[in-house]
This record gives C-alpha cells, structure tokens and sequence, in this order.
C-alpha cells in the first residue's frame, strides 16, 4: 500500500495475566498514513495491546516497533505519539485548557496550540469549564484534542466514540478522517465496526486475543461476488432458493433475500437464468441484482469463525 | 523530571490552590500561635513538664523561643502531610491521570521525582508562610501575656527560627515521602489512607504502651521525636539517621514498583 516502513509492527506479541490471556501471539503491521480500525468484539485484547504500544503495559512476550522503535523504548517514540486510551482520564477540578496546559508542559510542547486544538475539537468556548463539569462527548473531544498536542505522526485513539449520542459519533467520526490527512496515522478502536467503517482505509480484526484478520477494508471478508433475487411474496423465499439449488446453483437465503453465488459466471448470463427459472415456476422477482455487502456484515461473518 | 516539575507546579499555581494553602497556614499558625501564647504561665503557676514541650512566660520569652509556638504546632501537622500526599498520589491512580501523563512523559522515576519534588516545593513554601504567620501572631500576642519579645527578631533568634524551619521541613518531606510511597504501592486512596493512619496513629501509640522500644523503631514515633529534637527515648540524631533509612526503603520500594507496574485499568 505504501513504500514507507509501517508505523506499527508487532510479531508474536502476548500478554497474559495468570492464566487469562489478554492478547496471544499478535502480529500485525499497520501501514504508514492509514486510518487503521482496530475492531473486534469486548474483551478482544485490543486496549492491552494500545497499552503495549504506549509503554503502559510490559508485553509477557513477542515484540514490535512503533515509528521504528522498539516496544521496549517507549520514551523514544511516544513524544511522536498522541494517545487517548481507556476514556479521557483528566484532572476533574482544572479547566480543559489548564489540563492541556499542563500535559503540553510535560511534554514539552508549545502550549500557544491549546486555543487551536480546542477549537477543532468543538471546545472552544468551553476550554474554561472546569472538566467535571464536561460531558462524556466533551471529555472525549477534550482527550482528542490532548492526543493531538505536539502534532503527532501517530494517533492511538481506543474507542473515542464510546459513550456519546448519535450526533457525537457523527461528529468525532468526521473528526478523525479530518485528522488522517495522509500525513499522519491514525490507529483506532471500536467494538462497533459500523462506526469506523466510513473512516477506515486498513482494517485489523482480533478476536479473544489472536488476529483474524488485517489489510484493506475493503478485502475484508471478501468472498465472491454474488446476485441477490428477492420475490414479490416472502412465502416464495424458500421454494426460489430449493429451485435454484436443484438448478445446479449456489444459493442460499440471507436475510430476506436469495444470494446466488456468481462462481465465475457471467453475472449478467446468471440473473438471466435465475430470473427464468423463477418465472418458469410462476414466483415473480420483485428485485434482481448484485449483492452489496456491507463491511459489518463481513467483519461479523470473519469474527463469527469465517476465516479464523 | 524538570517538565514534570513545571507541570505539577502548573497545577499547584493556580489561584484558588495558592488562596486555599495561605488560608490554611494563617488558620493554622492563628489558631496553634495563640492557643500556645495564652496557654503559657509563668514557671511558679506550672506544673511538671511534658518532653519540654509546656512552654512557660519565662521560656518563650528568650531568644529560641520566636518560632516556638511554630514549632509546637507543627509537631500536629504530620498526619496531615501523610493524608494529603497520600490523596495526591493515589488520586492519580484512581483518576487514570498517571497514565494519561506517562503518555506524555514515559520515564516513570522522572515523573515520580518531578512530582514528588514540586509538591515538596509547594509545602516548603507553605510551610515557610505558616511560619511566618506564626511569628507575626506571636508578636501580636505575646504582649498579652507579659512575654518579652525583645530577644525575637535579633540575629540569634532569627537564627533560631531558620532552624526550626530546617527541622520542620525535614519532618514534613519524611511524612510527604511514606504517605507518597505508600499511595504508589497500594494505589488506592481509602486503603493507602486507613493503612498510614491506622499504623501511624493508634498502632504504632498501642504498641508503645507494651514494647518501649517502639520509640527507636517506629517511624511515626521518630518522626514526632525529630520533631521536639529528640526526647528522652530517643535523640534527634538517632531519630534522623532512621528515618532517613525509611524514607529511603519507602521511596526505593515505590519507584521499582511504578517502574515495572502495568498501568492499565
């Protein structure tokens, strides 16, 4: 995808506590200047493995590096990083700005872009309220807008929409693809595929501890094409589906539909003799087509033991 | 460590903390000032005594006796320093802000110490306030009870004072680092709080009762040893030299452990 050394590398990384393991054998590489969605389902590993990157957490084993460093140097790499992980964790009594303040001085960094910052975030005119008195969507922006402090070349964001309302996850969504401009990488979490799937262009998939699956989003779980026949009567579902079957085709009912795999023929020559054997057997076809899956339905078919 | 020293100062800086510590030293030094002042008597009216620490007229009125009243109260003050270091660090945990700073700053015996040491900072200065009120407080009074001040502001009682500080400071910075420690190794504010108190406060004063040499051992004993420059138990060098072991066991226990501890929740 690109040429440059990717941002993220872990091989056989691990982490256990006792005899639960957190995250087994995790070997991923995220590319240089993707939005990279980290999904899989609660109690994946996916926050012990950020936790890892960040240095919060000592891998029991493997190893990796991040922007070219190794796991075990975080200090060498963490000044590039910027990170929200586990819920915005701030001081409750100071304002937004003094607790950016406050997180630029540790950091070192310039603290004239705390203005900036909290105005792309949406908390320009509430940089001076106290933090216990922000609410969840306000926190999450305002641990946004601390990870974006110093400009960093990596974002590490877990699960940033957590928590907020319809019109929050709208709005951090489109905050991060405004933030991946290419430039800059950014890794992010969720348990709920449908919320990045808009923003991701490279996709990883974890489920209890162990990769399923990395690589475009788009290859997710990509099968094969397939038609879809859907009849005028619902009663009709189940006999279309047996007809085409005892027609030497690959066809099965999902959802309120009949998929057809297309199996290397000609789509076109294939909807033609879907469409006349159901006509032949007198069910009328109230819609014919390709089949378009969406990225949940994939991701959810890989995690549910498709490619595992 | 000096980032993380500008840092924790940022917070420490702000008005309403500087309002709330000068208000507590002036309430603190009034209310120790003149309840030492008035409850002094004339050495003929007093009784016995008690480890030197019942101060009469003719006593507070030499030279060393400027920042007596200071120094009495803030032989109290120790629990206090214990419980307030012991919030603030453990705060920092059950807040999940110490990850949010190792982000930032993943040295972790550097952002210990940084911490660590403005915090200090902020008590030396507080507790140089205090003494200041105390002083002030004293002058003020002392005339009331016929207690000459005189001798108070010459070089010697100056210097006298400048002592009492030192040992003050030291004192307060050997509370600061048990109470630090002991919030970095247990993590939790009301666990890391009823431990410190419980030990320093009934056990460690229950104890004494039954074994005597709990006066030579037990930190919190020692530390109010230092505090009166060392009693009849116990002398001010012997009660210095441990403490400095402790404070050193405690403070090497508590960066090895943040230093290797997951700090996930």
């Amino acid at each position: 995808m690109t040429q440059s050394p990717p941002t993220i590398s872990l091989e056989g990384l691990s982490k256990r506590y006792g005899d639960h393991v957190a995250v087994e054998g995790l070997t991923i590489e995220v590319p240089a200047g993707v939005v990279a969605g980290f999904v899989g389902p609660n109690g994946a590993g996916k926050t012990t493995t950020m936790a890892m990157l960040l240095g919060l957490v000592t891998p029991t084993a493997g190893s990796g590096t991040v922007l070219g460093h190794p796991l075990t140097d975080p200090a060498a790499y963490l000044h590039r990083v910027g990170a929200l992980i586990e819920g915005p964790a701030f001081y409750p009594g100071l304002t937004g700005a003094q607790n950016l303040a406050v997180l630029a001085a540790i950091a070192g960094h310039d603290p004239a872009q705390i203005g900036e910052l909290l105005e792309l975030v949406g908390l320009g005119d509430r940089g001076d309220d106290r933090f216990r008195n922000y609410s969840m969507g306000m926190k999450q922006r305002l641990g946004i807008a601390a990870a974006l402090l110093g400009d960093p070349d990596l974002l590490i964001l877990d699960e940033p929409i957590n928590g907020l309302d319809p019109a929050g996850v709208h709005e951090i969504r489109g905050l991060i693809g405004r933030l991946a401009d290419g430039r800059r990488t950014v890794f992010v979490s969720s348990h709920v595929l449908t919320e990045l799937e808009q923003v991701c262009d490279w996709l990883i998939v974890v489920d209890h501890g162990a990769l399923v699956y990395q690589g475009p989003a788009s290859d997710l779980g990509h099968t094969g094409a397939a038609i879809a026949a859907v009849p005028e009567h619902d009663h009709d579902l189940q006999r279309l589906e047996r007809l085409l079957n005892a027609a030497g085709h690959d066809s099965e009912i999902s959802g309120g539909e009949v998929l057809i795999a297309v199996n290397g023929s000609k789509p076109r020559q294939l909807a033609a003799d879907v469409n006349r054997t159901a006509g032949a057997e007198g069910i009328v076809l109230a819609e014919l087509g390709p089949h378009k899956t969406t990225l949940e339905d994939r991701y959810l078919a890989t995690v549910n033991g498709g490619e595992r | 460590m000096t980032r993380t020293f500008r840092a924790e100062l940022l917070k420490l800086r702000r008005r309403r903390t500087l309002i709330f510590a000068a208000l507590g030293a002036l309430a603190f030094s009034l209310i120790t000032t003149v309840a030492v002042v008035l409850s002094a008597e004339p050495v003929a009216n007093s009784g016995p005594m008690r480890d030197g620490r019942s101060p009469t007229i003719e006593s507070l009125s030499g030279s060393g006796a400027v920042a007596e009243p200071f120094s009495i109260g803030v032989s109290f003050l120790g629990i206090l320093v214990l419980v307030l270091f012991i919030a603030n660090f453990a705060g920092e945990f059950s807040q999940g802000t110490f990850r949010t700073l190792l982000m930032r700053q993943p040295r972790r015996l550097g952002l210990l110490a940084g911490k660590m040491a403005a915090l200090l900072v902020f008590a030396a200065g507080a507790l140089l306030l205090a003494e200041l009120f105390s002083i002030l407080t004293a002058l003020i009074v002392a005339p009331s009870q016929e207690i000459a001040t005189s001798q108070w502001l010459t070089l010697d009682g100056l210097g006298e004072a400048a002592s009492t500080y030192a040992t003050a400071l030291l004192g307060i910075g050997a509370w600061a680092t048990l109470g630090a420690s002991l919030a970095v190794l247990v993590r939790s504010i009301p666990i890391a709080l009823g431990i410190g108190i419980a030990w320093s406060g009934p056990f460690e004063h229950i104890t004494m009762d039954v074994w005597d040499a709990a006066t030579q051992w037990f930190p919190g004993l020692l530390l109010e040893a230092w505090a009166v420059g060392g009693t009849a138990d116990v002398s001010a060098s012997r009660a210095a030299l441990m403490l400095c072991v402790y404070v050193l066991i405690a403070a090497t226990a508590a960066g090895m452990v943040f230093r290797r501890r997951d700090l996930a929740s």
